[in-house]
This record gives C-alpha cells, structure tokens and sequence, in this order.
C-alpha cells in the first residue's frame, strides 16, 4: 500500500497542569481550572482533528527517554493509571489507548534501514509516559484514534545539540516514509514545551494564576521571536536559530520531537496557525498547527533513499 | 548511634532482570551480600535516595505506608517487569518533610495510589531486602536542581529527624558512576566500562572511597562529575555523606562492574 498522507502537524506541549485544570473524568485530583488560555488553544487543535479525521496520531515525547535507540509502543493495547512521578498531586490519569502497532513496526523498519538503533517496546504491562499521554488528551480527549508513541533518545543531551537534532531529523524521514507506504492518514503531533525554565516551588493552589508568569523576561522574549517566525512561515530561519533558543532559553524542543515532526512533514516553508500561548511553572508553551492537507502538501513523494 | 550501617547501590535494574549475564550477576550478588550485612546491622529504617526518582518542584518524600505494583523500566522493557510491595515509614517520613521545611527546603510528601516507585529504588530494595513491614524505608526524592550541598543536607536532615525519634537506620545511595553507556545493543556478556578514562575515573574515586579520604573526595568528585559523566553528579554520594555527618573512616568495596558500559558498585561505609 502507498499514498499516505501527513495531513498536520502540531506543536502541543504536554504539561499536566493542562489536564488539571481541564478535570476531565479520567483524572482523579480535582482542580478549580486554570491556565485557561492555553487550555482553549487546544480546542482549535481538537477542531482541526475532528475536520481531518485522522487514521493515526504519533506522538514523540521528552517523557519517555531511552539510551538505546528509538524506541516505539509495540502492544495492540495499553492501559492503566498513570501518576505523574512529578506531578502526582495535579496528575493521576486513568488512560486506555490503541497502538497502530504494523505502522510502529513499519517506522521502527525504515528507522533501522536509515542507519538509527531502533526497537519496538512489546511489553504489556509498560506504563506511558505522561508527556504523551497529556498531549493526546489536549488533541483527541475521546481517545478514539490509534496511536504510534516514540521515545525521545537522549542523543541531543548525550552527544551534543547539533548530532542529537541530527538522529531526529532522520527519524522524520523514517516517519514520513513509513507513513507514505502504510496509506495511512496521520497527524504528527511534537510534544514539546519552548522555553523551559521554571519555578522550583509549587504554589498552595497549583491552580493559582496570579502566581503564573513567565520564569525569565529573556526567556518569554525568545518564546515571542520564535512563534512570530513561525506565524509568517519562516521556518527555515527558525530551524537556524534552534540551537541559540535551546541554549539561551533552556528549551525543551531540544529533545527532538519539533526536528522530528518538521523532518517527517518535509520542512515546510509553510505559516503555523498560531492557537495560543500560556506560561506552566514559567515554562513557555504554544500550540501551534501546520496544516498540510489544507495547504495542500499532504500528499508524499518516495524518499530518495527509497 | 543512629546510623547503623551505609551502602552505595546501582540503580540499573539489570542486575536483578539478567542475573544470566556474568557481570550483571556480580553485581546482584554483591547487592544480596550487602542486604544481609544491612540486615545484620538490625537497623529500624533504611533511608533510601535514588536518583531515578526526580523531582523538580518541592523536596519530595513517599509518605505512603505501602507502595505496590508493577514496573516496566522505560529502557529495558524487553527483559521483564519489577514487581514491587514496599511499606514506608510514615511517621519518619513526616518528620523529614517537617525537617526540610524548618531548613528552609519546600517540602511534601506523596501518598498515591498506583504511584511509580522508580526503577532503582525497586531494584535495590528487592536485591537487599529491605522496605518490607520489619524493614521499611524512607524515600527521597533527586530534585534536579539540587546541588551536591544542598543533597547533602537533606541525608542529614532525614539521619537528624530518625535520631529524634530514637530509631536506628541504614542510609542507601542508589545511582550510578561514570554513566556514558553503549548506544547500540551489545553482547551483554562482553559488557565492560566503556572508555578507560572513566574506569580509571571509577576506580581512583573508589579508592578515595575506601580510604575514607573525605576532603580529598570533595576535592576530586566536582572533575569527576564532569569527565566522566557521573550519574546525577554523584549526588547519591552525598546523601550518604550527609547522613554520616560528613565524615566515616573506611569503606569495602564489594563489587565494581560494568552496566552496558557505564560503572556500576556497592559500597558499604565503615562507620
């Protein structure tokens, strides 16, 4: 099978807080809201998978960290309570996901072919990390539509930035590959924070938004730089500055999963629609969407490679 | 004394999911050698510090009095799962959240069903045998931005709020030495440190370990941390060290090996 197509990709970082102050039943602990802002972002982002209709959302989080290789969920189905080892007051989450397991092997394949370690992660009993779980309930909270979980290698923060971006960045091409040869429909989803600095101390109320700003002034201005080049579609010049934002700004995107998913889409000079900004603890936090299908760049050409 | 016995542990959980493995093995029978000499030391409590377990808001503390389920390591998910029933301490716990709170240290404990007990904590606890109802444990969490200093404050808070409630503890640092590992699957049996320089890292700072040489190990461990790339900055160390007040005069070596080619040992402190 051929033609599948990247229909989006998004920016949907993955604080629990988000999900906190949303209380959707899943979660136990109880909020009085907060981080509104932000949380409405999302709704755009719901908007436009509910439009699209994806067959398949994959997700690359900074959560799930591996040595060895990539690594991709590799069990039909996962469930169970997942209590943020951080965040435990705010996060404990019961989740059930279906894994769109011969599109997991299919990446994990053109992954290895491409010269990464990869390895398909086939034990039941794995807990997900709650990276990926917080941005897949931000983007879908019905959780109707099978997944592809990727592990965030440590190469960027083992090797250095530049080699590290360097394996996410064939990691997207493994990705768009196996997309194209699968049919399938996916959405690409990086969960990803930009500036990371933030408060070392929790408020009484986490819910508390007269206590939520951003953790530096020069952080929250790198934020700003980076999504107003991003809005005008410039992305090559945002790809230019990542390696100064990761290290002046702390940022997050550091650990791959924004190289990844603007590799797999094929860089795409393309304007991302911005949804909103919000500060967690300091952090910066946009939801952003590059909408392929509607620019009209959805459809994939073999790799060359190929 | 309060402080009945010491111990440095690695938290890989390989030792304890393929004990086939020769140099796996050693470790994990070391580690059941240094539970049986924990164990004789008939402690009350081990207070245990691992630095799998992070944190990054507050000082974190399991104040729970049982901690059960079923872990699947986040790496080495392929070799099978760490069943784990661990009873805590609660009242010392509290006390430790009191104690940093009173040093200035934000502080909570955390007392959660289906909460993820981290991989090194499981494995050492089951390896030596400790956080059982006779033995339980009291359980700090690696804040990230904690420094060395500040890591070492905390074991002497936790070693001053167990004096205070007259017990008699155990103190565990689980982490790592030199931590670069393969990164790309090797043939387990020829596991080995993975560059000289961090074996002779390793083993220089082991033999300042043995010394009791303490000043020169504060000295040393700062260029270690960096050169060989230390697991959280040895910070498991000083929980050990802050415990001890700072000072305990030799330590035995009981094992020194590989864990897919960053260093891995148990240490028990003489005090």
């Amino acid at each position: 099978m051929s033609g599948g197509r990247i229909l989006s990709g998004m920016l949907a970082p993955h604080p629990p807080h988000l999900v906190y102050g949303e209380n959707p039943a899943q979660n136990e602990p109880r909020s009085e809201g907060g981080w509104e802002v932000l949380r409405w972002a999302y709704d755009h982002a719901r908007e436009s998978i509910e439009r699209l209709k994806p067959d398949v959302l994959l997700v690359h989080s900074p959560h799930w960290i591996t040595q060895v290789g990539h690594h991709f969920l590799g069990v039909p189905e996962l469930s169970g309570r997942s209590v943020d080892p951080i965040f435990s007051n705010i996060f404990r989450y019961d989740f059930s996901l279906k894994v769109d397991v011969e599109l997991a092997e299919a990446c994990c394949e053109e992954g290895r072919a491409l010269g990464l370690v990869t390895k398909m992660m086939r034990n039941p009993a794995f807990r997900v990390d709650y990276g990926t779980i917080v941005t897949l309930h931000m983007v879908r909270p019905q959780w109707d539509i099978p997944v592809v979980g990727i592990s965030a290698n440590n190469s960027p923060y083992y090797l250095n930035t530049g080699e590290g971006l360097g394996e996410m960045d064939i990691l997207g091409k493994a990705t768009r590959e196996a997309i194209r040869k699968s049919g399938r429909r996916a959405v690409l989803l990086a969960s990803n924070t930009l500036s990371h600095r933030h408060f070392h101390e929790e408020p009484a109320l986490p819910e508390d938004m007269s206590k939520e700003h951003p953790e530096r002034y020069d952080s929250y201005k790198w934020d700003m730089r980076l999504i107003d080049l991003m809005r005008k579609g410039k992305m090559r010049e945002t790809f230019s500055l990542l390696p100064q934002f990761i290290d002046e700004a702390f940022a997050e995107v550091k650990s791959g999963a924004f190289t990844w998913m603007h590799s797999a889409m094929g860089y795409p000079e393309l304007a991302g629609k911005f949804y909103g900004y919000g500060t967690v603890i300091g952090t910066g936090n946009a939801v952003m969407e590059w909408n392929l299908e509607e620019a009209g760049l959805a459809a994939l050409e073999p790799a060359l490679h190929a | 004394m309060t402080i009945v016995s010491a111990f440095l542990v690695p938290g890989s959980p390989l030792p304890q999911l393929r004990g086939d493995v020769p140099p796996w093995r050693r470790l994990a029978s070391a580690m059941r050698e240094a539970g049986q000499v924990l164990a004789g030391s008939k402690p009350d409590v081990v207070l245990v510090y691992s630095t799998q377990w992070m944190a990054v808001l507050d000082q974190l503390w399991i104040n729970r009095a049982k901690s059960t389920g079923l872990h699947v390591d986040e790496n080495w998910h392929e070799f099978g799962d760490l069943p784990f029933d661990i009873s805590s301490d609660v009242e010392l716990a509290e006390a430790c959240v009191q104690g940093c709170r009173q040093g200035g240290v934000h502080a909570k404990g955390v007392d959660y069903d289906g909460f993820p007990i981290d991989t090194g904590t499981i494995t050492a606890a089951t390896l030596m045998g400790f956080g059982t109802p006779d033995l339980p444990v009291v359980i700090a969490a690696n804040n990230l931005y904690h420094s060395p200093r500040q890591t070492e404050a905390l074991g002497r808070i936790a070693s001053r709020a167990a004096d205070a409630a007259g017990k008699k503890v155990a103190v565990v640092g689980i982490g790592g030495l030199s931590y670069s590992m393969f990164r790309e699957p090797i043939d387990p049996s020829a596991d080995h440190i993975i560059s000289e320089g961090d074996d002779r890292w390793n083993r220089r700072i082991l033999q300042l370990i043995e010394a009791g040489a303490v000043d020169e190990l504060r000295s040393a461990i700062p260029q270690y941390a960096s050169e060989a790339r230390v697991d959280m900055g040895f910070k498991h160390f000083f929980w050990i060290l802050g415990a001890l007040d700072g000072r305990f005069s030799s330590a035995r070596i009981h094992e020194y090996s590989p864990l897919y080619g960053s260093g891995g040992t148990i240490v028990e402190f003489v005090i």
